[in-house]
């Protein structure tokens, strides 16, 4: 049994550490954001599988970590490799952080186009920050989840991007996240703010790359905030270190016509998981979320979809694939709740499983929660190997088995690699997947 | 048998009939023609009592009974049958049970005896020959699953099971290839008869080569512009609705 | 036109109040009942009343003293008032004239009179042909029928009580082995406190001649009704067996608290069939049974095959989630349901299906219809066990609202431990739609034709699954239930 008793010391040290770093330095809505946060954190019970939502996911894990926060570490930029953070032929605006903090050596966003502010969150707080608290908080709210307080917290950098209206980003902007870890505890909280005004159009990367065997957790969060008519298109790669923890939760708040297509590639991390939460509150707003995942041995990945339609014709669109090997683990738990007024929604969610060992397992648990009745609405899920009959299709064409298994997985995730627009990034997911495929292949 | 004046329909507040008028006689076969988003279908669900279809002046009257004021069954009870451009899939509706439901709903209507289950069976069998429709199609859902053509030859069935006074046949051309073209064409001209009148709903001058019409008329702007014989069709099909759009506009 | 044609008119919303619930009559007999409340007393009454050996009082009281250790769920998609398990009369039968076990003639004609009324004849002579009948009279079986000719066939068909005296190996085997004391709540409270049910036993290599069947009917106030089935199918033995519930119409909310438990050996085939109608309570949610069953069949032997149907369209509140464990090797469990839920109803039912076994197949085919304020829930679990190779499951559950105060929701689990076996689970809501309705108008059909004529369409697969008789009268009470629901 899970209460506030048995909550991790170090939870406690972070409360107190949470206060103000040096009072009067932080804008007051920074601190009151903060100091709710320390009251959920000391109040709500510590996550436990009698909750609907970490039913499938233990963090007991993760908790028995003592975790602390990497305040005052600067990476020495040196120590970082720069060309093997870049893709070939990818051009792009760049903050790169390291271990949650800011690295504007790194970085790039010389030439950007007027109307656009691209930055890191603690800099941006010693100037003029009234955009940003505008928004910061309001798409996560004061959700009643133990993480998102955690980190709301301690949020003290994490990534900016401010698109004014009607102006559309030329190349995409990329945020990379190298977490090389300090110890075997540190706890990286990237705070992220997105907002797109109205009519704005931009694409994001956001890649995770965790360096070597480092242990840490990496609780970050993601505010997206897209005004009438903008249009985001959001990839994310996660690819933290095999001993790491990671906690990407995505607040997503659109006004009526705006656009959002998300799609996640996760192969890293020994436990984890993304959270989207889109509350869809004006009509004729669009959010697609696409994901292709991976788990092997001592990894679990985790999906949590929460998509909300409480205002009329809004489209949701989930398309996840995973494919499991070795001893890994999957988890897709996606909710499509419909409220009465919601008329006219138009929601889909699949999510297919391929599971290529005796050991892998999947729990999966798409739901549906309709109030309103003109609606379309629907859910599939399957959970499979690989045809043997195409596998032997195959082979009798003279096609080596473990050749004929990376093909097959390739076309099962084909069609979620396909969605990607930017060819650099759709060249590199092919090549990462026939990493891990290799990898699977090899474990048999 | 079928006369409508000035009628006018608003869908979702948008007039699409500006006052058309027509006048069907027994036994009689008008072909109705015009370029896309002329109003052909709008007439058709009028005509049939779609909810959505507003109409907001004018009048129809049907053997002597103001269309208006009934709803689809009862116009249906009358003798109106419209076959739809795109059939409408029941699934789990047994067919033969929809069409027995259906034609004793309309006896019944009428003061007719039901029909036994022989002699329904019976008659179905005789119709679907008409049509060329295969028996296992009669056994499946409603329309669930049919091809295009299956569906098409499905309404006429129903059609030739229901002895309409007055059909209304919108598009039924529409999506067929030459064969199924010819075999509904021959299945509609078996139903042509002194006390039955047709109307067929067409883009394309192609289906009047099977079911030759007495009348042809022309919608523009949700208004007959131009009427005239089964040459009329012919020059259409000729010089396109180009012509006959900008002397309308005119 | 009226644009809002489709949705209910008042007149319609009337007629549906007046025409909702058929069997809402109260049988004015004089009943043994005992005080409400629940102790130990209670259950050692209820025990000495049905002149019961030690070992089921001893095994009553096991599950009692568990009972009070645990505490109410709260986690189904369903709102109530707390229950007050202190307010119910555990117990109430008609009073019988003498003693010992009635035959047909002994029984009470008022109480012939009451089963007639609700189209069940207890006489033989006037009997469906073909299906036997246990007549469930608030806390006790009142009749069973035709058990000479089933005793024949070396068939038992009985009473709980009685198979507790007459055949207390058996029941001493079986009873509790497919959903022990310690299952749930409700489970656990069932134990302690069943009064009756039935009691059927299949030798090996027996093909039950007729259709069994249970009628279950509460007809007092104040009551619960808690009875326990138990079915034991031998090797290679096949039968078929069908419930029906009604209650009288009260203000008051009642407790339905049952167990059935399902145990097929090898080659055995056991096919189950509700068709449940208790009373829904009122348009503004007053009264109704609160329905909380537990229902699970054991696939003990290889190739077994364990089949549930179920068409749920009574009761204020369900809660059930008929089972399948395939433990045997080729074994297959199946599960068809048609809940509907109008007025104030709340359903939350689904199924379990674990998989253990090499081989085993399970389907699942849910339609939930809800209409008016009714809430329906599909909740399911799938379970393919580490060892359970090339198992498959295919699950559809397809749910349908009319009118937009209604609520249909799909929270499917699916856990899978092993690389061979295959899951797919497809959901979909829809509403019967505008051009559906039109196009059966146009053919000249009624609107409240054409609804009825697409909602039974729905439901067909389920239907089909049913024993034909039952069938036409499950599609009656669709029709019953949803008349008007569309104006």
């Amino acid at each position: 049994m899970t209460t506030a008793d048995t909550r991790p010391s170090w939870f406690e040290q972070l409360i107190m550490l949470s206060g103000p770093d040096s009072p009067g330095q932080s804008p007051a809505w920074l601190d009151n954001a903060r100091a709710q946060a320390r009251k959920t954190l000391a109040e709500l019970p510590v996550p436990n599988r009698k909750q609907e939502n970490w039913r499938y996911s233990a963090v007991e894990g993760l908790l028995k970590n003592s975790f602390h926060p990497t305040a005052g570490y600067v990476p020495d930029p040196q120590a970082l490799d720069p060309e093997s953070l870049l893709l070939p032929s990818f051009e792009t605006y760049r903050l790169v952080f390291a271990n949650g903090h800011y690295v504007p050596q790194l970085s790039s966003s010389e030439r950007l186009p007027a109307g656009v502010t691209l930055g890191n969150l603690r800099t941006a707080l010693g100037s003029d920050s009234k955009w940003i608290a505008g928004w910061f908080g309001q798409a996560a709210g004061h959700t009643e989840h133990l993480f998102t307080a955690l980190n709301t917290a301690l949020a003290n950098d994490g990534a900016l991007l401010h698109v004014d209206e009607n102006i559309e980003v030329d190349r995409p902007i990329e945020m990379i996240y190298l977490n090389p870890g300090q110890d075997d505890a540190s706890l990286i909280q990237p705070r992220n703010l997105v907002v797109l005004e109205a009519g704005a159009r931009a694409t994001l990367v956001e890649r995770f790359i965790g360096s070597g065997k480092a242990r840490y957790f990496n609780n970050n969060l993601t505010e997206i905030g897209l005004r009438e008519g903008a249009t985001l298109a959001h990839y994310r790669v996660q690819d933290e270190s095999r001993n790491a923890w990671h906690l990407s939760s995505l607040y997503l708040s659109q006004a009526q016509q705006s656009r959002y297509r998300g799609t996640t590639l996760a192969f890293g991390g020994a436990w984890a998981r993304t959270e989207y939460n889109a509350h869809f509150r004006h009509e004729g707003a669009e959010c697609v979320l696409n994901g292709l995942y991976t788990a092997g041995d001592r990894q679990l990945t985790d999906f949590h979809l929460d998509v909300q339609h409480s205002v009329p014709a809004c489209i949701s669109r989930e398309r996840f694939k995973g494919i499991l090997y070795g001893k890994g683990r999957a988890v897709f738990d996606g909710r499509i709740l419909v409220d009465r007024q919601a008329q006219h929604t138009d929601a889909h969610l699949t999510n297919d499983n391929l599971m290529l060992t005796r050991d892998a397992e999947v729990d999966t648990k798409p739901q549906l929660e309709i109030y309103a009745d003109d609606v379309k609405c629907s859910h599939g899920t399957t959970v499979g190997q690989l045809d043997p009959e195409q596998v032997f299709y195959l082979r009798s064409r003279g096609i080596a088995a473990s050749a004929a298994h990376r093909m097959l997985c390739l076309g099962f995730a084909n069609e979620i690699i396909d969605s990607i627009e930017l060819q650099p990034l759709r060249d590199y997911a092919i090549h990462r997947l026939a990493i891990t495929l290799n990898e699977a292949v090899a474990r048999g | 048998m079928l006369s409508i004046k000035n009628l006018q329909v608003d869908i979702e507040g948008k007039n699409i009939l500006q006052g058309l008028d027509l006048d069907v006689g027994a036994g009689q076969v008008h072909a109705i023609m015009g370029p896309n988003g002329s109003g052909k279908s709008t007439l058709s669900h009028a005509l049939a009592g779609r909810d959505g279809y507003e109409v907001t002046g004018g009048e129809m009257l049907f053997d002597g009974h103001d269309l208006l004021a009934l709803d689809p069954e009862q116009r249906a009870h009358l003798g109106i049958f419209l076959g739809m451009q795109y059939p409408v899939e029941l699934p789990g509706v047994n067919n033969m049970v929809f069409m027995r439901e259906s034609l004793n709903a309309i006896r019944r209507a009428r003061g007719e005896e039901e029909l036994d289950a022989v002699a329904f069976m019976q008659r179905v069998r005789d119709k679907a020959r008409l049509v060329d429709l295969d028996e296992k199609l009669l056994k499946r859902s409603v329309n669930a699953g049919f091809s295009g053509g299956e569906k098409k030859r499905n309404e006429i069935l129903q059609m030739a099971m229901l002895e309409p006074k007055l059909a209304i046949l919108d598009e039924t051309d529409s999506g067929l290839d030459i064969d199924a073209l010819r075999i509904i064409a021959a299945g509609v001209n078996a139903l042509r008869s002194p006390e039955r009148s047709i109307i067929l709903i067409t883009h394309y001058q192609r289906l009047l080569d099977y079911i030759e019409p007495d009348y042809v008329h022309v919608i523009v702007g949700g208004r007959i512009v131009r009427s005239g014989d089964k040459e009329l069709a012919l020059e259409l099909e000729k010089k396109g609705y180009g012509w006959i759009e900008e002397e309308a506009a005119a | 036109m009226d644009p809002n044609r489709v949705r209910p008119t008042q007149d319609s919303v009337d007629e549906l109040i007046r025409s909702g619930y058929a069997h809402g009559f109260v049988t004015e007999i004089d009943s043994d009942t005992v005080p409400p409340g629940l102790s130990e007393d209670t259950i050692r009454l209820i025990s000495q009343k049905k002149n019961e050996p030690a070992w089921m009082l001893e095994w009553r009281l096991k599950a009692y003293r568990h009972w009070l250790t645990l505490e109410e769920p709260a986690w189904a998609h369903v709102h109530h008032p707390a229950i007050d398990y202190q307010a119910i009369s555990y117990y109430s039968a008609p009073r019988k004239k003498g003693d010992g076990p009635n035959s047909l003639d002994e029984v009470d004609p008022q109480l012939l009179d009451a089963y007639n009324k609700l189209g069940i004849p207890l006489e033989e002579q006037k009997a469906l042909a073909g299906v036997a009948v246990d007549a469930v009279f608030d806390s006790v079986s009142v009749a069973t029928t035709f058990r000479k000719n089933l005793a024949e066939a070396g068939v038992i068909f009985c009473a709980m009580s009685e198979a507790v005296r007459e055949h207390p190996e058996l029941v001493r085997k079986y009873l509790g082995s497919v959903v022990p004391h310690t299952d749930n709540y409700f489970a656990c409270l069932n134990s302690a406190v069943f009064t009756d049910g039935t009691f059927v036993y299949i030798p090996r290599g027996v093909t039950c001649p007729m259709e069994l069947s249970t009628y279950f009917r509460i007809n007092e106030a104040g009551t619960g009704q808690f009875e326990r089935t138990l079915i034991v199918a031998e090797d290679n033995s096949h039968v078929s067996y069908l419930e029906g519930c009604t209650a009288p119409m009260r203000d008051e909310n009642q407790l339905h608290a049952a167990v059935v438990e399902l145990v097929a050996m090898e080659d055995a085939k056991i096919k189950y069939s509700t068709v449940q109608n208790w009373y829904p309570g009122d348009e503004q949610g007053r009264g109704g049974i609160y329905n909380f069953v537990t229902k699970r069949g054991d696939c003990r032997g290889d190739r077994s095959h364990i089949s549930w149907t179920q068409v749920e369209t009574g009761s204020a509140i369900t809660w059930k989630y008929p089972s399948c464990i395939l433990r045997g090797n080729d074994s297959v469990g199946e599960f068809y349901s048609v809940a509907v839920t109008r007025g104030q109803q709340q359903a939350d039912t689904g199924t379990k299906m674990i998989h253990l076994g090499r081989n085993t197949r399970s389907t699942i085919v849910s339609k939930g219809i809800s209409a008016g304020n009714g809430q329906n829930t599909y909740r399911g679990l799938v379970r393919m066990a580490q060892r359970a190779e090339n198992a498959r499951n295919h699950s559809q559950c397809d749910s349908l609202l009319i009118g937009d105060q209604c609520g249909a929701h799909t929270f499917p689990y699916i856990e899978v431990r092993n690389p061979t076996a295959k899951v797919e689970h497809e959901a979909t809501t829809s509403k019967i739609g505008e051009d559906q309705l039109f196009y059966c108008r146009q053919r000249g059909l009624s609107e409240e034709n054409a609804v009825s004529m697409i909602v039974n369409g729905f439901c067909k697969e389920v239907f089909n699954q049913l024993p034909m008789e039952f069938a036409v009268e499950a599609q009656k009470l669709l029709n019953i239930t949803l008349e008007g629901a569309v104006g």
